[in-house]
């Protein structure tokens, strides 16, 4: 399998299938900026936690499916941005935008240092210590309530003053938000930082042989990872203005894992869609009570089983065409559909 | 002194049921060198079996329930070894360290929330074994924490037996030390997986089953025995038996000592978990190998 076979043959295919992938993503984001005018206020509202979890989602797909760092603690940095801001807010009575910047500096300095601790973890022991940290933080939480207010919640002010009541410009606000993070990530993932963080997690030893810095760009990757769901905390925080440590029990972070799963674990724009859709569809299924989780659950594991790329990723091969690689393994056609990702990191098509 | 002996001895009764839970996690990682990140939901079950069988067939005295539990937990656990486990061992599971740590851990979500689904949030609490509390001459104890620790006590020395004498504790050995020699010498592993795996998730269901009646369940009552009982195997060591008896009593002990010296007692009785964390990731960042475990590579 030489390279230039590949290059000769595919160029102007993999042009046009850029221009169909960009097409759709501006498709969808003018739909999303649509949304608030046929939309009433609840589900408006719903939306808007739903691109909350998007953010969660995809960045935990950066971290996990990119850098294969699967961490337990990020809805844990997401509560370290929410609460930083929410107490610097109600002890100093500092404004919203200082805390949230302080909110993201403070998940992102927090990250560096797990990060650092966890480096040389095999993924059990990662998987371990992470939720190690992440439940001595929300017993931390619960039992400091001269800090916090523990259970009884911490009230933040709201972003844009008492004043603004309508929800239209939060939504545009974590709207921006979030295609902000994707389109940083999509650009980490596409630079030369997404190529090491892909060789590390494919072999560690060699990519370290190869002359990348495997401890920097690990730990850069959580430090990230970090700081964007700290963004989305502390923002979340000021938008539905109380807060309280059950927002980073375990089984938040299961159902972040699940959406960036059954999304896509190694595509950023699929585990972000599967945030959203998941979301929304919880919400729509209200009915069905405590059962749509159940199906999320059972969901989840057949996609683990099953689908090692999701619903959406396959979805979006389909949609854009097979692509360079689809071409080539017409000639290596035994390769079975999920044992794939390895080819896809490497080629840088991925997405 | 009496507080200290009375907070003692309650750590020991506690600790002895930690062990027992945390050796069903060791059996599992021993043999299929996986953490089961679903190990809490098989206590949690084990605790809404015994109630459940318990108000079905009123009359019945509720440790005889405890070994109903245990078995309603080790049938599950077959299961779903059986059908989401014993790929990886067939080799058709690329990334398999991962999709270990995420397909037990979407067990304990569907687990959770099929509970909650079913059962419904509130807390439910069997029988008592034996109302009252007991004279222990130091101290006095609740009868169902007493039974509770005899029995776990008694698990445990009977599960050590089987795996020190028995063909089937000889087997296991084998294959956690060398599966392909284990192969050779006509041992198969994969049932030997859903064994330990079985067994793993029955020792956890009737830890639930036995604190049940001192503790209401609830369906996220799973979380702080499984966390607890990952600080015990790393304490101890991964896989390593001794380790998990050890490990076991001594963060008994610690959280029992810990939360009643801790200057404020209701947050010493908040924290209590977060003492035993830090000594995990104490254990983890200073010896990752714990106390008895084996050297890796």
């Amino acid at each position: 399998m030489s390279t230039k076979p590949r290059l000769q043959l595919n160029l102007p295919a993999l042009f046009s299938k850029r221009i169909l992938q960009w097409g759709a993503a501006l498709i969808l984001l003018v739909v999303a900026l649509f949304v608030p005018t046929f939309v009433e206020t609840y589900r408006l509202h719903v939306i808007i936690i739903a691109y909350f979890y998007a953010i969660l989602s995809s960045s935990w797909s950066l971290l996990a499916g990119y850098a294969g760092q699967f961490s337990f603690a990020h809805v844990a940095f997401m509560a370290i941005g929410a609460y930083t801001t929410g107490m610097l807010g109600k002890h100093f009575g500092w404004p919203p935008l200082v805390g949230i910047v302080f909110g993201v500096v403070m998940a992102g300095a927090v990250g560096i240092a797990i990060g650092a601790l966890v480096l040389r973890f095999k993924p059990a022991y990662l998987a371990l210590f992470t939720i190690a940290f992440s439940e001595i933080l929300r017993l931390l939480i619960r039992g400091e309530t001269q800090l916090t207010r523990g259970d009884h919640g911490l009230h933040l002010e709201p972003l844009l003053g008492a004043d603004v009541i309508s929800r239209v410009p939060y939504y545009y606000i974590m709207l921006a938000i979030l295609v902000g993070t994707l389109l940083f990530m999509h650009w980490l993932v596409r630079s030369r930082i997404g190529l090491f963080l892909r060789a590390v997690r494919e072999d560690e030893q060699a990519a370290a042989a190869r002359g990348v810095d495997v401890v920097r760009y690990k730990v850069l990757a959580f430090a990230i990872t970090s700081m964007i769901a700290g963004l989305a905390g502390a923002f979340y925080g000021h938008y539905v203005t109380i807060i309280s440590p059950n927002m980073m029990v375990l089984t938040q972070m299961g159902l972040v894992m699940a959406m960036a799963i059954i999304g896509g674990v190694e595509n950023l724009i699929a585990a972000a869609l599967g945030g959203i859709l998941i979301q929304v569809g919880l919400e729509e299924l209200r009915e069905f009570g405590a059962w749509r989780l159940v199906i999320f659950g059972a969901l989840l594991m057949l996609i683990l089983r099953f689908a090692r790329n999701g619903l959406l990723t396959p979805l979006f091969r389909l949609m854009f065409g097979l692509g360079p690689r689809a071409e080539l393994r017409k000639d290596t056609a035994t390769v079975p559909e999920e044992s794939a990702p390895v080819a896809e990191g490497v080629t840088a098509d991925g997405a | 002194m009496d507080f200290f002996l009375s907070i003692t001895s309650t750590g020991l009764v506690m600790g002895v049921i930690y062990a027992l839970m945390a050796l069903g996690l060791t059996l599992i990682y021993s043999i299929l060198g996986i953490v089961n990140f679903a190990h809490g939901e098989f206590y949690m079950l084990g605790g809404y079996a015994s109630y459940l069988i318990l108000s079905a067939l009123s009359g019945l005295h509720p440790l005889l329930v405890v070994p109903l539990a245990g078995l309603a937990g080790a049938a599950l656990g077959l299961i779903f070894e059986i059908l989401f486990l014993r790929p990886i061992h067939q080799d058709r599971i690329d990334r398999p360290d991962e999709y270990a740590i995420l397909v037990t851990f979407g067990l304990s979500f569907f687990l959770i929330n099929l509970t909650l689904a079913a059962v419904g949030p509130y807390p439910h609490r069997p029988d008592s074994f034996f109302p009252g509390t007991v004279n222990l001459g130091i101290t006095r104890i609740s009868g169902d924490r007493l039974t509770a620790g005899a029995l776990s006590l008694i698990l445990v020395g009977a599960l050590l037996l089987i795996i020190n004498k028995t063909w089937i504790g000889k087997a296991l050995r084998a294959v956690s030390q060398d599966k392909q020699a284990a192969a050779v010498v006509g041992i198969d592993s994969l049932s030997m997986n859903s064994i330990a795996f079985a067994a793993g998730a029955g020792l956890a269901a009737v830890a639930g089953a036995l604190l049940a009646p001192s503790f209401s369940v609830t369906p996220d009552v799973g979380a702080q025995p499984s966390i607890r009982s990952y600080v015990i195997i790393v304490l101890g060591g991964m896989g390593s038996i001794k380790g998990s008896i050890f490990g076991g009593v001594i963060i008994g002990l610690v959280e029992s000592l810990a939360a009643g010296y801790f200057p404020d007692p209701s947050r010493g009785l908040k924290y209590k978990t977060a003492f035993g964390l830090l000594i995990f990731m104490l254990v983890l960042l200073v010896r990752p190998r714990g106390l008895f475990g084996r050297k890796e590579e």
